[in-house]
């Protein structure tokens, strides 16, 4: 567990419960159209906390993100994801990938080697 | 034991100090915290909890304190967010749970996400009527009968694809409220709504849109 002070655990396999790296890991092995979009991780799930995997996913709208959209609903099955999509105009006009502090997929899924 | 299970075991156990979580048998949990009763929840991972699920869960565990809809995407339909709050079970995601037993009010617990912006609609003056569909989709009457359905987006900054997803998801809506008081539509979200036919609005300008009768 983590430290005397935080809540005890009966009976629950926490090997069950993926890392933020091994979501990411998953996730890019289990979605081919990712690799037509940018995806990153953001969010308390990064610092091994929260309720949820935040995932933001970048690209243009039409026929590959909806795709993508039924690939990551068939590998979120059993995983509590939570998925922002945006334009790259939105990315832009928010900041979202700086402010919110988003991880690449990708450097998350080298670092669970 | 179930998935969802499993992340809210670890979830609670991290978020809260003192307790012990406790699988009880298929989805449901028990957590015991010093000097207080325990508390069952029951964490579904449904992506759509109707007033069918809500009865059998009821049935299952009579003594269920709290139904935790674990999924981001869950959606309650109003039948069941109307049997759980009058029979004085909270409801909700995680996060609302773990709110919840920090209170200590378990038992009348909402959906967090939505908990204050569908107050501010209970409260309001203009409204005569007040239909809840869904935990993010409600129906409202003002005064001089107009009526409007009415989107609640809790996303930070809700984008053009949060917004038809919603639509496709929900139906129509004359107004897309993004709740969430930190964040603003993106223009391309703004244009999204025009193009389907309603308006994404943030409180202020709902108030206005309600005080005017729209």
């Amino acid at each position: 567990m983590h430290g005397g002070e935080m809540g005890r655990i009966k009976g629950v396999t926490t090997k069950q419960v993926l890392t933020a790296c091994e979501v990411a890991d998953y996730l890019l092995k289990s979605c081919d159209s990712l690799c037509e979009f940018e995806s990153f991780m953001f969010g308390s799930s990064l610092l091994g906390i929260g309720c949820d995997f935040d995932i933001l996913i970048v690209g243009p709208a039409g026929e590959p993100l909806s795709r993508l959209k039924a690939e990551l609903r068939q590998a979120g099955d059993e995983l509590p994801l939570d998925v922002l999509y945006m334009l790259p105009d939105e990315v832009k006009e928010t900041k979202f990938v700086t402010s919110r502090i988003c991880i690449p997929l990708t450097q998350l899924a080298a670092s669970e080697d | 034991m179930n998935w969802q299970v499993n992340y809210a075991i670890e979830n609670i156990s991290q978020g809260l100090r003192n307790v012990t979580v406790e699988h009880v048998r298929d989805d449901a949990i028990r957590i015991v915290m010093p000097s207080k009763p325990d508390v069952i929840a029951v964490i579904s991972a449904a992506y759509k909890i109707g007033i069918i699920e809500v009865v059998r869960y009821h049935e299952d565990f009579p003594n269920m304190d709290f139904l935790c809809g674990y999924r981001k995407l869950c959606i309650w339909e109003g039948e069941a967010i109307k049997y759980v709050e009058d029979k004085k079970i909270g409801w909700g995601s995680s996060g609302t749970l773990i709110s919840a037993i920090l209170k200590d009010e378990v038992n009348t617990a909402a959906h967090k996400d939505f908990y204050f912006a569908y107050r501010l609609i209970e409260q309001n003056r203009f409204i005569t009527e007040l239909d809840r569909e869904f935990d993010r989709v409600f129906r409202v009457t003002l005064t001089n009968g107009n009526t409007l359905r009415v989107g609640m987006i809790m996303e930070y900054e809700p984008t053009a694809d949060a917004i038809r997803t919603f639509w496709e998801t929900f139906g129509p809506v004359d107004i897309a409220w993004n709740i969430n008081p930190n964040g603003n539509p993106t223009q391309n979200a703004i244009e999204a709504g025009k193009d389907l036919g309603c308006m994404v609005v943030k409180w202020d300008e709902l108030k206005e849109l309600l005080r005017n009768r729209f």
